[in-house]
């Protein structure tokens, strides 16, 4: 049998005791695989995949810059991927039905080994594009990362600085002139975005439109009285300030 | 939620006017409410005694139509009253439950959150697999670092009865173990500056909150930037309200999945110190994200 070229890898993982374990097992359990390369974040670990062109990626999944799975999408076909992670239960679900191989950190050289092999075998062939997994990997690493759509943090300027401000400190949000006013029970803060965008993002749950420019949060709405013109006036815990309701929001408060 | 009308019945009026016109008016009220109040919680039978004696009266006085008017319009008052005195008794009652049970809730899920959010896996099994890597490579350093995992467990470790209240140098204490393991995984990419005053050691803090806003600089702020950066914790007092910081030079402030462990921060300061403690996150403009938390200042028993 000739011999054939001699199998090239690149690492890539942020911390380097990681990439240090991987490599240094690597090199017990297959001492002719050549690493070529060690990366440190998943841009940079598709950038040398391009230039030096390895058999094979080893991919930690959360890097910075770009992540493992990101990262193997960009190499699909171009090279034999293996996940290394130390603890991604979702991920480990989708590999035992992939066909893409995975190392959990710290591995056990019998491990190794089995991976190893497995790729030796598979080195003959062309490496499988993955879509349908890679596709599954990244659903479920944005799962649990966004629970809700609604706006949680509103960023507004304070005394030349930037805040956050958490929703749930906000008392409302009112229309003046060209910008819109953000009330909580200790400063106000002024932000750009109308309060017809506003409504649109904030959870209607937690924020009520009760005027063409005002926004009030239920949580924060003390009690109801009504104004010499008969229309509900709401009064906020926190706050001396009223805020009248206008006509088509008062349905709002009739079953309170 | 009620109109600001007062609800009839249960207040005597409270200004006393001197016209004779309105004491008399106001004295009809209060024997009129008095009468509907009474009837509102007097038993049937007593009313139906009561309603007898009235018809004898009636008979003796001559007044029969009158007498069977009253008690007529006793008993249709009856009806009324007590179905709304019952169901203010049920709401009041409902009120009141759902008032408590909402405090109890609250101190249970905070307390709740605060132990779930302590030890992520992720950083649990990444660590476990450092020590591996230098038990073969460096074992004084990975004997080390795993002293500080042990310490940072021990300090995560639910404890449901605190026998004193947490100073700021326990809470700054607890961070250091956590900063140290971190710093042997990043290496450069993790930079530490703490500038907390030695008079401070003492301020009582919260457990547990520091330790959020500092994980939260590296796994938000630091882990998600290729080159690192920064830590600065640093404590001041200002205006009577003891104020800690946590800036890192990180990405910046991204709303997501980090506002839970600032979202419960913020839940447990309103638990504890109502309006007199807050958590301001604010955006600097060189770049990271500042998370400043403002207690009562408070100096703790040694």
């Amino acid at each position: 049998m000739p011999p054939a070229p001699a199998a090239t890898a690149i690492v890539a993982d942020d911390e380097r005791l990681m990439r240090d374990q991987i490599v240094g097992q690597l090199r017990e359990a297959w001492p002719e695989l050549a690493i070529v390369g060690e990366a440190g974040n998943g841009r940079e670990a598709v950038a040398l995949a391009r230039s030096l062109e390895p058999d094979i990626v080893f991919l930690d999944i959360r890097m910075p810059e770009m992540n493992g799975i990101d990262a193997a999408k960009a190499l699909a076909g171009e090279a034999h991927i293996v996940f290394v992670t130390a603890y991604d239960e979702y991920a480990i679900d989708a590999f035992e039905h992939g066909a893409v191989d995975y190392l959990l950190k710290p591995a056990e050289p019998g491990r190794v080994k089995i991976t190893c092999e497995r790729l030796r075998a598979r080195l003959e062939r062309k490496p499988l594009p993955m879509d349908d997994l890679l596709t599954e990997l990244s659903r479920r690493l944005g799962v649990g990362k966004s629970s809700s759509d609604h706006l949680r943090w509103v960023q507004a300027s304070v005394g030349g600085n930037i805040r956050m401000i958490a929703t749930s400190d906000i008392l409302f949000f009112r229309a003046e002139d060209k910008y819109t006013r953000v009330q909580t029970p200790r400063f106000e803060a002024l932000i750009r975005k109308p309060i017809k965008e506003l409504v649109l993002e904030l959870d209607p749950e937690e924020f009520w439109q009760i005027h063409r420019a005002t926004v009030v949060r239920v949580a924060a709405v003390e009690q109801i009285s009504r104004n010499l013109r008969g229309n509900p006036v709401v009064h906020l815990k926190g706050s001396a300030e009223t805020l009248e309701v206008s006509r088509s929001f008062h349905h709002l408060f009739h079953q309170m | 939620m009620s109109s600001s009308e007062v609800p009839p019945g249960n207040t005597a009026p409270r200004a006393r006017s001197r016209e004779p016109l309105s004491d008399i008016r106001s004295g009809i009220a209060v024997v009129w409410w008095g009468f509907f109040d009474w009837l509102a919680v007097v038993s049937w039978m007593k009313l139906a005694v009561v309603c007898l004696l009235a018809m004898i009266l009636g008979g003796i006085l001559n007044f029969p139509l009158l007498a069977l008017v009253v008690i007529i319009a006793s008993l249709i008052i009856k009806v009324i009253a007590s179905g709304k005195r019952r169901a203010e008794v049920t709401a009041e009652e409902a009120t009141r439950r759902a008032e408590t049970e909402q405090l109890e809730r609250t101190v249970v899920e905070a307390r709740m959150q605060a132990l779930q959010a302590q030890i992520e896996p992720h950083f649990l099994f990444n660590t476990l697999a450092s020590i591996d890597q230098l038990i073969l490579t460096d074992p004084p350093r990975a004997s080390q670092m795993q002293r500080s995992l042990i310490r940072y467990l021990r300090s995560a470790m639910p404890k449901m009865r605190e026998a004193k209240r947490p100073t700021l140098g326990q809470q700054l204490d607890l961070c250091t173990a956590y900063l140290e393991i971190m710093a042997v995984r990043m290496e450069d990419r993790m930079q530490l500056a703490v500038n907390v005053p030695k008079g401070l050691t003492s301020a009582v803090f919260p457990s547990m909150m520091l330790q959020t806003l500092v994980e939260n600089a590296i796994k938000h702020g630091l882990e998600p930037k290729a080159e690192g950066g920064r830590i600065d914790i640093g404590a001041e007092v200002v205006d009577g309200r003891l104020a800690v910081h946590v800036q890192d030079s990180g990405v910046g402030f991204r709303p997501g999945p980090g506002g839970v462990g600032l979202a419960n921060v913020r839940e447990r300061l309103q638990a504890l110190y109502g309006d007199r403690a807050e958590l301001i996150v604010d955006l600097p403009a060189q770049g990271g994200t500042r998370a400043t938390i403002m207690v009562p200042y408070e100096i703790g028993a040694p």
